[in-house]
């Protein structure tokens, strides 16, 4: 999860100089310049993501994994397709993998909107009446803790083969992460700041719009960047066990299996990968525009 | 003269702690409106407490407290009153600009006009980081901020608790005296909480030395060096007496009060 992180911060790289110069603007001037301060720490880190020092170790484990995997896919050609055979799939016929992957990630995301929305509405009635808390966290963890994949068939028995299950099911995953750190996120309000806010007497929705949220927001953000790949393993799981006419990467991948296809079946989870890859990177993209301000962020550039 | 603050036989004791030893006792205090006052006192003497309760922040067990003849809960109300702590806190995904102008955003009922946010950053020579965010700026900065959000307002009454506490020597004097300044051409009421003699001295009209365990109000000294204060004034040899009588009040009320249960007694 960090190194896939790591990988995603750096393939976005150069928009990093861009975004950097737009929010330090002012106190650039003050920074030592590389060309006077060659600390060797920072020097490696301002490094552009095209030189080797950066990427040649991802790269060279890439090849050992590559090689590996061929020797046993010649070896056992029933056990792992050869990697030729994957991407001849993938190129033979794209418009497959592309509308299974576009189902998939549609009931991902819908899940996704459905679990972290509510999650982020019941968060802040939590926050705002004790009561609540009281009366919901209790379920919220059982829920947590359940393994959600064992409601699925549950599920498809009472909401059919359609998409309504699968949603379900990724938005019961993705609701708790969200709920625990924007409940935390609204919680954690610096004092001096809150007294500030009563001093002046302002009403708990001003504190709630102006104090609270903001401050929620790295919270919700790092719940994101757990809940977005989680929604495609609910997603994937619930397409296994309700694998209706609907389609979707992990019907396809049910299916490739019965019948011994497996370089559909790998093609398929190399869709899965690179579309958890394409969500980090979105929520990456937000922290650099929302966060520029919090610590999270300003670490890595200083 | 109208009494800005009002303090009357004012007890406040804190949930769980011992009951013979109350966080205030029986606190008297009046403070004219303008005037500028520095509670000072040993660690454990309940001075932010009390601060805490002038801003409406804490409530208190007996006693009354006023505001310009009101309450502090209804004071804030109105927001007339300004509060610095000793951490700038500011909002860090706001401006510099946006920061200063908040007392004017939140709470519109009460109606009160704040000053434009950009001539209160000249005040305190900051008009050129408006546009930037507070972690771009340094603690000294950061606290000017704080004092201009706090002026913001023209409150009647400025609480202030330690505020320039975390910064070093030379910051620290510079924005003494750029608050007096703004509190020259802003009269309002300031109550000063602070732990050195030096800048109580430099900032006050009067000083309240307070003993702790419980926390009471031991005296209040008179500081009758003239105004506006400059540099020559603050390094003359009055100065000098002035802090010395102010340090053997501390030593006094050190003593007044039953030893701390966390030191051994000397």
């Amino acid at each position: 999860m960090r190194e896939e992180a790591g990988i995603v911060t750096r393939t976005t790289g150069p928009d990093e100089g861009r975004a950097v110069g737009v929010t330090t603007s002012g106190p650039a001037k003050n920074r030592p310049t590389p060309e006077t301060s060659p600390p060797a720490v920072s020097r490696a880190r301002r490094r552009s993501v095209f030189h080797p020092f950066v990427w040649s170790p991802a790269v060279v484990v890439l090849l050992v994994l590559a090689v590996a995997w061929s020797a046993v896919a010649d070896a056992h050609p029933y056990l792992l397709p050869r990697l030729g055979e994957v991407g001849a799939a993938l190129t033979g016929d794209p418009a497959l993998f592309l509308t299974n992957a576009w189902a998939t990630l549609g009931i991902a995301l819908v899940g996704v909107g459905v679990g972290a929305g509510s999650a982020f509405l019941l968060a802040l009635l939590m926050s705002e009446i004790p009561v609540v808390r009281r009366a919901v966290m209790p379920f919220a963890v059982v829920l947590n803790v359940t393994p959600v994949v064992a409601i699925t068939p549950a599920l498809v028995v009472a909401f059919g083969f359609g998409m309504t299950p699968k949603v379900v099911v990724t938005a019961i995953i993705t609701f708790f992460p969200v709920l625990i750190n924007v409940a935390t996120g609204l919680r954690s309000v610096p004092v001096p700041v809150l007294h500030v806010f009563r001093t002046l007497h302002a009403s708990r929705w001003e504190v709630l719009l102006r104090l609270r949220i903001p401050n929620s927001l790295p919270y919700t953000l790092a719940a994101l960047r757990v809940v977005l790949p989680l929604s495609l393993v609910g997603a994937v799981v619930a397409e296994f066990v309700a694998a209706g006419s609907s389609g979707g990467l992990g019907t396809m991948i049910r299916n490739s299996a019965s019948t011994a296809r497996l370089d559909h079946v790998y093609a398929g989870v190399a869709c899965l990968a690179a579309m958890g890859v394409l969500l980090l990177a979105l929520v990456t993209l937000a922290e650099r525009r929302l966060l520029f301000w919090h610590e999270s962020r300003r670490s890595t550039r200083a | 003269m109208t009494a800005g603050i009002e303090v009357r036989g004012l007890t406040k004791r804190h949930p769980g702690a011992r009951p013979d030893r109350p966080a205030l006792q029986d606190i008297d205090l009046e403070i004219p409106h303008r005037r500028f006052v520095s509670l000072i006192g040993p660690s454990g003497c309940g001075k932010s407490t009390l601060l805490r309760i002038l801003a409406g922040l804490e409530g208190h067990d007996t006693g009354s407290v006023s505001l310009l003849g009101e309450s502090p809960r209804r004071a804030s109300r109105r927001k007339a009153i300004g509060l610095v702590s000793q951490t700038p806190a500011l909002l860090p995904w706001l401006t510099v600009r946006a920061n200063v102008a908040l007392p004017g955003k939140v709470n519109r009922r009460s109606g009160k006009e704040v000053d434009p946010p950009d001539e209160l950053l000249r005040a305190v020579g900051l008009e050129d980081a408006a546009d930037q965010y507070p972690h771009q700026l340094s603690g000294g900065m950061l606290q000017r901020v704080a004092v201009a959000r706090a002026f913001a307002l023209r409150p009647d009454v400025l609480l202030m608790d330690e505020p320039f506490s975390a910064l070093d020597e030379f910051t620290r004097e510079a924005l003494q005296y750029q608050l007096l300044g703004l509190w020259q051409r802003r009269a309002t009421t300031v109550v000063f909480v602070t732990h050195s003699v030096r800048e109580a001295v430099v900032l006050s009209d009067e000083i309240v030395v307070m003993s702790a365990r419980p926390g009471r109000v031991h005296e209040v000294l008179d500081v009758d060096l003239p105004r506006p204060r400059d540099k020559d004034i603050v390094k003359g040899p009055h100065m000098h007496d002035l802090e010395d009588r102010v340090r053997a009040s501390l030593q006094r009320a050190w003593k007044a009060g039953a030893a701390p249960d966390d030191l051994v007694p000397l």
